[in-house]
């Protein structure tokens, strides 16, 4: 039967982000739980919804008895949050019960046994990537904010990952306005384009475990699941099935009127100007003119806000609304100090991006004021 | 600014127009309904309820308390052509009319200058022309709000009137059941009973910290109903809010695995009717059930829209799984926060938007 001592700074992190995956209102009960295995000088942890699941990796440096069981999850992390941070904690499992002590510390848990505990089934035959985890994190951080909620298009309830020779690009659409990131990645030896759609849940859990630093995440592409492995971490994440939107065909190429303005300055006065604006709708006026753009916003009280700031714009006059809160969107994931405006006419996408970067481009569709 | 609201429900709507078109019906129990031995009433009149049959009931526990019962079939088009025909008089004297169903609306007529601006002649005037007209009751309510309203147009039913006028608003509420309000059901009234409130008077005792301690967001529409607050205009959103599909079985089900096969019909029907309206941002999908004891159970979640979604839905209704399910239903509940207004990148996948 299992029975294991760490220190709790080794078990805090993995602990929490597995429990991280198990969902609050679970179907079955053993999907609260948290699985525990020791095997040899290895523990690993294991959360899941049966679409995500994330196993955590911890080598144990005091002698082990092997096993496997599952405790609930919220509750076993609630403990391990709540002894000092310095304490050694024993989990000893003791016929149907998980004894959890430290120090003069000592609970009780229920358990259930191992083999109720699902496991996502894994495709056989994949193919691997290897991509280092900022690149890998910046895809993702710059346009998971796109990605729809629950929208009857369950095909837009994630994010595209494309992977070509060379090259990996994330793309991330709720419909009424797109992110799209690419990178170029040293040897990414895929023979051929291949896109897959990583639901929403299983791209912010994926996000969470990604460090930012020079190691690499390595992806195991499935046909109905995705693998992402670092050394401390195994995560699986079922794939959407379905087919994502032809991307590149809303992407505005004609646009004609660019506007380059500071993208500090672009944040607060869209933010100024949007206390006046409808509270449930967030639409606001944006009116250019060489040199100028003013931005103006009202709410059904019939109160107005208008706020003017210079930027670069050299061209014809053009009024066109949009939803503010796509435009902060944008403006807060962008890293660089300019951004880019590609305007054409009040019914047309605008194409936004970082004046130094059009690696990632930004695209948002207009509102009718 | 004082509104005026008057609320409009047809008596027995259903039936009334049964007995209208057909004069031997009149003064026996009518109602109606499907045929089928498991057919659900739609309405029945006052003559059946004097027996205890009630709408929604089934149609042979109805024969039973009622042998009497002519349970007609229902004839759709007569009532949405009649009830058009009721819209048209009431367009005489607001254009702020809030259909709720074929046989019931609000209209606004703070604004009207009929019979010197007086709502309550001018309800009296419309029940009169509906009856003149049409050849129906209606009942009528008048007060300053359309939760009052709603409340009053069921005070006096049938061919009734009564108005709650913003004087006596204090006095009504404090003995007003709080079961009367429009949103508090059966389980609702027992929880609020189990601690002590009856009445809207009981209710006012609560200050809204409290009400938001034990009901959550609920609480301050607790608060604002028991002081007879309802800023809700008339017209409202006119957006779809769900859709949802369901069926009855021919015999009670108990199998799990025949409700699955019912879950995948119902589940394609629906894509269907969603893919024919075009598409909208959803708020959650919810599964309905209907047990042979005529418990209902409707659990919701923020899923997706997956046959998963709904298969789990139906493994997630842990209680009564030994008892028979005699009805399932899905559906799904769209969110209207992205407004009209807003362009969609592909149009063509969403131009009808719900």
């Amino acid at each position: 039967m299992i029975h294991f001592s760490l220190a709790r700074e080794q078990l805090i992190k993995p602990l929490q982000l597995v429990s991280g995956v198990v969902e609050k209102r679970q179907t079955l009960p053993v999907l609260s739980n948290v699985l525990l295995e020791v095997e040899a000088t290895e523990l690993l942890l294991t959360g899941t919804d049966l679409e995500v699941e994330l196993v955590g990796r911890v080598t144990l440096s005091e002698p082990a008895e092997a096993g496997a069981i599952t405790v609930p999850a919220k509750k076993f992390l609630d403990i391990v949050r709540s002894l000092p941070d310095d304490s050694i904690i024993t989990v000893k499992q003791d016929s149907e019960r998980v004894i959890v002590s430290s120090g003069r510390s000592k609970f009780t848990l229920t358990s259930l046994p191992a083999v109720e505990f699902p496991s996502i089934e894994k495709s056989s035959d994949h193919e691997e990537y290897s991509i280092p985890q900022a690149q890998f994190g910046h895809l993702i951080n710059a346009t998971s904010f796109a990605m729809a909620q629950q929208d009857v298009r369950y095909y837009l309830n994630g994010m595209s990952l494309e992977l070509s020779p060379g090259m990996v690009r994330t793309v991330a659409t709720d419909g009424h306005r797109l992110a799209m990131s690419s990178r170029q990645v040293e040897g990414l030896n895929t023979a051929e384009k291949k896109q897959v759609i990583v639901p929403r849940k299983g791209i912010l859990e994926l996000n969470r475990l990604l460090t930012g630093g020079e190691e690499t995440i390595q992806i195991y592409l499935g046909s109905t699941h995705l693998r992402a492995t670092t050394s401390d971490f195994s995560f699986t994440t079922k794939l959407v099935d379905g087919k994502f939107p032809d991307y590149e065909r809303v992407i505005p190429r004609g646009g004609d009127k660019e506007v380059v303005g500071d993208r500090q300055t672009l944040k607060s006065i869209f933010s100024r100007a949007a206390i006046l604006s409808n509270e449930k709708y967030r639409g606001v006026r944006l009116i250019l003119s060489s040199g100028n753009l003013i931005v103006k916003a009202n709410n059904p009280e019939q109160e107005e806000a208008e706020v003017t700031v210079e930027v670069d714009y050299e061209g014809p006059e053009l009024e066109v609304g949009f939803n503010v809160n796509y435009l902060l969107d944008v403006l807060n994931v962008i890293s660089g100090e300019q951004v880019k405006f590609i305007l054409s006419d009040a019914n047309s996408s605008a194409l936004i991006t970082d004046f130094d970067d059009d690696a990632t481009a930004f695209v948002v569709m207009p509102m009718r004021l | 600014m004082q509104r005026k609201i008057i609320h409009i429900d047809c008596d027995c709507y259903y039936a009334a127009l049964e007995e209208r078109d057909f004069p031997h019906l009149r003064g026996k129990p009518v109602a109606v309904g499907g045929q089928g031995p498991r057919s659900v009433l739609a309405t029945c009149n006052y003559e059946a309820r004097k027996f205890g049959v009630r709408s929604a009931m089934p149609g042979r526990m109805a024969k039973n308390r009622c042998p009497s019962l002519i349970v007609q079939p229902a004839r759709f088009e007569v009532y949405r052509s009649v009830s058009e025909q009721i819209r048209s008089i009431f367009s005489r004297y607001t254009e702020l009319v809030e259909p709720l169903s074929l046989d019931e609306a609000y209209l606004d007529v703070t604004d009207s200058t009929w019979f010197g601006g007086s709502a309550t002649l001018l309800a009296e005037h419309i029940r009169a022309e509906i009856f003149s007209e049409v050849g129906i009751t209606v009942s009528a309510g008048v007060a300053g709000n359309k939760y009052l309203a709603k409340i009053a147009s069921d005070w006096n039913k049938p061919n009734g009137l009564f108005i709650v006028s913003p004087a006596k608003v204090d006095d009504f509420l404090v003995t007003l059941p709080v079961r009367k309000i429009s949103g508090i059901g059966q389980k609702f009234s027992e929880k609020l009973a189990s601690m002590n409130i009856n009445t809207c008077g009981d209710l006012q005792q609560w200050s809204l910290p409290r009400l938001v301690e034990f009901f959550g967001k609920s609480g301050p529409w607790l608060y604002q109903r028991a002081r007879g607050v309802d800023d809700r205009p008339v017209g409202g959103s006119g957006e779809r809010k769900s859709l949802s599909i369901e069926h009855t079985f021919s015999q009670d089900r108990v199998n799990a695995q025949q409700c699955e096969q019912e879950i995948l019909r119902l589940y394609e029907k629906l894509r269907e009717r969603l893919n024919k309206k075009g598409s909208a941002p959803l708020k959650g999908i919810f599964l309905k059930v209907r047990y042979s004891s005529f418990k209902t159970q409707t659990i919701e979640r923020n899923w997706g829209l997956t046959l998963e979604s709904f298969q789990r839905l139906f493994q997630v209704r842990a209680e009564n799984v030994e008892e028979g399910i005699r009805l399932l239903g899905i559906g799904v509940r769209f969110d209207n926060s992205v407004p009209e207004a807003q362009l969609s990148l592909w149009p063509q996948e969403d131009s009808n938007r719900i």
